[in-house]
């Protein structure tokens, strides 16, 4: 029932406003007419576009009769409540209507009298303004005469005053006030120019004469040191208010102003003892330098007006001065332009810290200078403000610690390039052992880049005020130094290696080079060490240092990143040390591969006589493999020492292999050279490729093992542009048979060296005439007698 | 044989050293192959590229009587060709033709046009002008240079003018400039010597250590390139013989053999005893003015090794582009095993 009753009601109430708007605004109706009409359709009762006909079918077909009654009763109620309300709307407009018209004529009435009153207020002012013109015109005269006297009188008073002025000069001389007496002059100055000639020259003398001798009396109260720093410079603004010229004064003052610079000179040695004992409030130097500062207050109150152009003057001079390093052009500038000295005197002192810093320090002694001086320079400050003075110390600062900071780096440089450098030097004298010359080049890059970063360490924890602003411009510094040191140190290296490059193959082919070429692979080798030892201990440690103690360093802005990248220079390093080891597998190399080339090429083969010792080549050989060992213990590590023939496929390969190569061996006899390389071929079909060029590590044995891979293969290939006959062949199967076992034992991986001395074999059996091999008991006693020989020959010099 | 390769393999009998481009053929890709075998009968294999580029075939197969160390075809006759051959005690050279009638015959012999005598020492190579037709050959041998003149028709050689190293160490090998038909470079153990033949002297002299390959580029004057045992590659400019414009780091054990590319500037292939043929993309600059600000600058800086041909079972010692397909080249190892590959894919990506 609710319900039912809302919705009609809603539908009412929404008829009426739209019927009241549409009365009173028949365009927005219109609107309002033409939305709902979209939203309705010609069946809704309330819209614009309700059609009857169309309602009624609707209702017709849509109700049954009792529906449409009841509709029908309805729709009656609806038109009578319709028909009272539009009844009640005329009405209440009616009312309305009435008192409008009503107000309109009570304001007709009421505006009908104004007009008359306007007419007399007008009359009235008019007759006001005329009589008060008729009392100016009569008072003028009078006015005008009361003015004229008046001037008349002021005349003859200032009159009167100059008459007076030489007495009251005198009288204010004699009370000292002359602070009145400038006053007075300076009045009477206008008139005395004027009529100083003419009416008024004996006033016009003796106030002069008076005025002499007051500004003789300012000038010595402004030079007496007894007076009160207030009092002299009144006297200077009274003596600048009388146009003396006020320069004279300056430089005289400036004059005892340095004096007292005199006895502030900063003396290194006094800077030492400064740091030393780091208590330097009671040292002259501080006093000289508190009398200094009053001085300087005293001349900045008594000139106040001169300092702008002072301070931008002292600008630039600080500036240039801080490069200026030596006591000489302090000197010369002191005597050109005294008062400058102050700045001066505080870029003098950065200069001295500077010239320090070229001479090895430690921190702490920087830091006592630095202290010393940013005191200084903060007490000045307070005296002269405009100057900056502290932001230009603060630059000049910032330059000793960067210089700081690359010196300490470049000192580190020549030490490990010294270090390294001794294997060479002492190469004349004797062995220079490398171990020892590596022990100390890591030792050097180790420990120096500690040290050196425990003394930055130094200069950021102080807290002296000067070291606080640098703070963060100082680990950018450290940062940047120390990618820039580690650079420098791989083009260190770099350059040792490629220095003595040409020279080494320049040499390489004569005897006398031998030397150097051997101490020349030494350096290479350490090199080679030291540049992975670099890249594995030393970057990660300055790397935890640095991440420590020297981060946030902002001021680089974010897109650069950080100065410092460890990952770069361990690339770098990780690179140069395998370049310095293959250089030295190859210098080393190169030395055998001469060895043997001599060895092959010179006799003639194919007239070889029958073989009766191992030749001595093997001998040479084995000297330098030696030496190559102990070089290589020296400075690699030991690596792990492959188990013999742990490898499965390598025991398969070389199990499968002996017998094969026994067997072609034996059935070359029988001269079926053909069916051998096809038994060649075959075999290595059949076995595991050996992998014969492998990556060198930094290992003893891996270094060896590589030198010693390459020397076959060089011997390899050296016999395979020969033509042997059959004692050439014995001979080189004789050699090979005994470099067997010592070679073995000094190499980490036995199965290659075994395929590659057996290849030698194979390659001299083919370019044999006549390969028939030695008798395994020959061959076994002559390898026995060369054992016994080389045993005698040791035993000899033992 | 074993493993993935793109190459194409053509097995020869016995162990070969040397193989060389047949440039007058201009029909057919083909190479000629010698091997070196001490003790069996050598051959000589002329070898051509079926026209799909698949497959290697013998085109003949003749009988050569001694092993053969060094062997270059003419490059203005397709069936001319020079060996340098050994009886393991003694070096000869000879000019060879290939018969007329040789497909109808089983096993037909080489004709001698003319065999060079008067070398004494061991033979290291025959030269021909590498540019076009010209009557002169070079021979060199360990301590001698000789120049040749060759009448093929009436199948004699004489000797013109002869001039020997009068160094230490003796003569490797040699190159005939493409440019310059009177200079011609010898490598010796410790240096690099030019020679020019008309009065037959010494000219530029370029230290260098080892130097077992040089091979001049063929599209630029002034410029060769040589292989070294231990040090790798080096490019020189001859009129700055100090210091080499550019070095390659070479193989693992020696270089060999170095070849530049006939068509291709900058491409460069060597092979060593480590049992690989290098290919490599060298930059020289575009002027002789670029040459020295390439040098001056390696800012951007590229790895020259394009590619590692590692399919090898022993050391390679021949190789050789072919003129008439300049992206293709034969390689022929030790154990006889020859391969032509083709580097298309690697030259058309720059």
């Amino acid at each position: 029932m609710m319900v039912a009753d809302e919705v009609p009601l809603d539908d009412k109430a929404k008829r009426m406003r739209d019927l009241l708007s549409s009365f009173y605004s028949p365009e927005s109706a219109m609107s309002t007419g033409t939305d709902s009409a979209k939203h309705a359709s010609p069946d809704d009762i309330n819209s614009n576009s309700f059609d009857p006909d169309h309602y009624m079918n609707l209702m017709v077909h849509k109700s049954n009769l009792e529906g449409l009654l009841q509709r029908h009763v309805e729709m009656a109620a609806e038109i009578k409540n319709l028909d009272t309300d539009l009844q009640m709307l005329v009405y209440e407009n009616y009312n309305k209507f009435i008192s409008a018209t009503d107000t309109i004529k009570r304001m007709k009435s009421n505006i009908s009298g104004m007009e008359t009153n306007m007419e007399q207020l007008l009359e009235k002012i008019m007759s006001v303004q005329s009589r008060s013109d008729s009392v100016n015109t009569s008072l003028f005269d009078k006015r005008e005469h009361i003015e004229k006297l008046h001037r008349t009188c002021n005349l003859l008073r200032k009159v009167q005053f100059i008459y007076d002025l030489p007495d009251r000069l005198n009288k204010c001389i004699k009370s000292e006030a002359y602070a009145d007496a400038v006053r007075f002059y300076t009045g009477a100055m206008p008139i005395l120019m004027a009529y100083g000639d003419s009416s008024f020259r004996d006033c016009k003398l003796a106030s002069e004469e008076a005025m002499a001798t007051i500004v003789k009396n300012l000038q010595g109260k402004l030079f007496s040191d007894s007076e009160s720093i207030q009092k002299r410079a009144e006297a200077a603004v009274l003596l600048k208010q009388l146009e003396y010229p006020v320069d004279n004064l300056k430089a005289k003052l400036l004059e005892k102003l340095d004096q007292s610079l005199k006895d502030i000179q900063l003396k290194p040695e006094e800077i030492k003892d400064v740091s030393v004992d780091l208590t330097p409030s009671d040292s002259a130097h501080e006093a000289s330098i508190n009398e200094f500062v009053e001085a300087v207050r005293a001349f900045r109150v008594i000139f106040p007006d001169s300092e702008e152009q002072l301070v931008t003057l002292a600008k630039d001079l600080v500036t240039k001065l801080v490069s200026m390093k030596s006591f000489f052009i302090y000197r010369v500038s002191l005597l050109s332009f005294s008062w400058y000295a102050n700045f001066f005197m505080f870029a003098r002192n950065f200069a001295i810290a500077e010239e320090y810093v070229q001479t090895r320090v430690c921190a702490a002694d920087l830091l006592g200078v630095l202290r010393v001086i940013w005191n200084d320079v903060l007490l000045l400050d307070e005296v002269l403000q405009e100057a900056a003075l502290s932001n230009h110390s603060l630059e000049a600062a910032k330059a000793v610690v960067m210089s700081y900071i690359k010196s300490a780096f470049s000192h580190l440089l020549q030490d490990i390039s010294d270090s390294l450098l001794k294997v060479l030097k002492k190469d004349g004298m004797g062995e220079y052992s490398l171990e020892v010359a590596l022990d100390a080049s890591t030792k050097a890059v180790l420990q120096g880049g500690m040290n050196i970063l425990q003394e930055f360490r130094k200069l950021l924890d102080h807290n002296s005020g000067i070291l606080v602003r640098l703070r963060e411009l100082t680990i950018d510094f450290v940062q940047e130094g120390i990618q820039d040191f580690f650079r420098q140190l791989e083009d260190h290296f770099l350059r040792f290696s490629g220095r003595n490059n040409s020279s080494a193959f320049k040499d390489h082919g004569l005897v006398e080079g031998a030397q150097g070429d051997k101490a020349f692979a030494g350096l290479v080798l350490v090199l080679a060490q030291l540049s992975a030892f670099i890249e594995q201990t030393v970057i990660p440690k300055i790397t935890e240092e640095i991440a420590t103690s020297f981060t946030g360093g902002s001021v680089r802005g974010y897109e650069y990143g950080p100065a410092f990248v460890p990952g770069e220079i361990c690339r770098k390093f990780r690179s140069a040390g395998e370049k310095f080891l293959h250089l030295y597998v190859n210098v080393r190399t190169q030395r055998i591969s001469f060895l043997l080339k001599k060895r092959f090429s010179t006799p003639n083969w194919v007239k070889h006589k029958e073989p009766r010792e191992v030749h001595m080549f093997v001998d040479l050989f084995l000297q330098e493999l030696e030496a190559i060992g102990t070089e290589v213990k020296q400075t690699l590590p030991q690596g792990k020492r492959k188990h013999r023939r742990t490898d499965s496929n390598g025991s398969t390969a070389s199990s499968r292999r002996n017998p094969l190569r026994e067997e072609k061996l034996n059935r070359s006899n029988t001269q079926k050279a053909r069916s051998q390389l096809l038994e060649t071929h075959l075999a290595k079909l059949f076995k595991q490729k050996v992998e014969i060029f492998t990556k060198v590590e930094y290992t003893q044995e891996s270094v060896v093992t590589t030198i010693v891979k390459l020397s076959l293969k060089s011997l390899q290939e050296f016999v395979r542009l020969q033509t042997f006959n059959r004692s050439g062949f014995q001979q080189v199967q004789l050699d090979i048979q005994f470099l067997r076992i010592p070679l073995r034992e000094i190499v980490e991986d036995e199965a290659a060296i075994d395929f590659l001395l057996d290849e030698v074999i194979v390659a001299t059996a083919e370019r044999c005439l006549d390969p028939i091999p030695l008798e395994p008991p020959i061959l076994d006693k002559l390898i026995q007698a060369k054992l016994a020989k080389s045993k005698e020959q040791n035993a000899i010099p033992s | 044989m074993q493993g993935a390769s793109s190459g194409i393999g053509y097995g020869l009998k016995y162990q070969a050293r040397c193989i060389s481009d047949v440039k007058a053929d201009t029909d057919h890709t083909t190479f000629l192959a010698g091997t070196l075998s001490l003790k069996e009968e050598n051959e000589v294999h002329l070898i051509r590229l079926s026209s799909s580029g698949t497959e290697l075939f013998c085109e003949g197969l003749f009988s050569h009587p001694n092993e053969i160390w060094d062997l270059v075809s003419c490059p203005f006759d397709q069936r001319i060709f020079s060996t340098v051959y050994s009886n393991g005690e003694t070096y000869g050279a000879a000019i060879w033709q290939i018969p007329e009638l040789y497909g109808e015959l089983n096993s037909p012999q080489l004709e001698k046009i003319t065999s060079l005598d008067g070398h004494a020492g061991k033979i290291k190579c025959i030269l021909w002008w590498p540019s076009g037709r010209h009557d002169k050959l070079i021979s060199i041998d360990e301590e001698n240079l000789y120049l040749w003149s060759l009448d093929a028709s009436k199948k004699t050689a004489q000797i013109q003018s002869q001039d020997s190293a009068g160094m230490p160490h003796k003569i490797s090998g040699g190159a005939w400039d493409p440019h310059d038909v009177n200079s011609v470079a010898a490598t010796f153990e410790s240096s690099l010597q030019l020679w020019d033949v008309r009065a037959m002297g010494k000219t530029i002299s370029i230290e260098c250590s080892h130097v077992r390959s040089v091979d001049y580029h063929p599209k630029r004057k002034h410029v060769l390139v040589t292989a070294e045992h231990e040090s790798g590659i080096h490019i020189w400019d001859l009129r700055k013989p100090k210091v080499p414009i550019q070095e390659l780091p070479g193989h693992t054990h020696w270089t060999w053999i170095v070849k530049c590319n006939p068509e291709y500037d900058g491409v460069i292939l060597s092979a060593g005893t480590d049992s690989t043929v290098n290919l490599w993309l060298v930059s020289l600059g575009n002027d002789d003015v670029s040459t020295e600000s390439q040098t001056e600058s390696p800012t951007h800086w590229v790895d020259p090794l394009i590619n590692t041909y590692s399919d090898y079972e022993d050391s390679i010692y021949g190789l050789t582009w072919s003129s008439r397909e300049p992206w293709i080249f034969a390689s022929l190892s030790y154990d006889g095993r020859v391969v032509v590959e083709s580097v298309k894919p690697f030259i058309s990506k720059k």
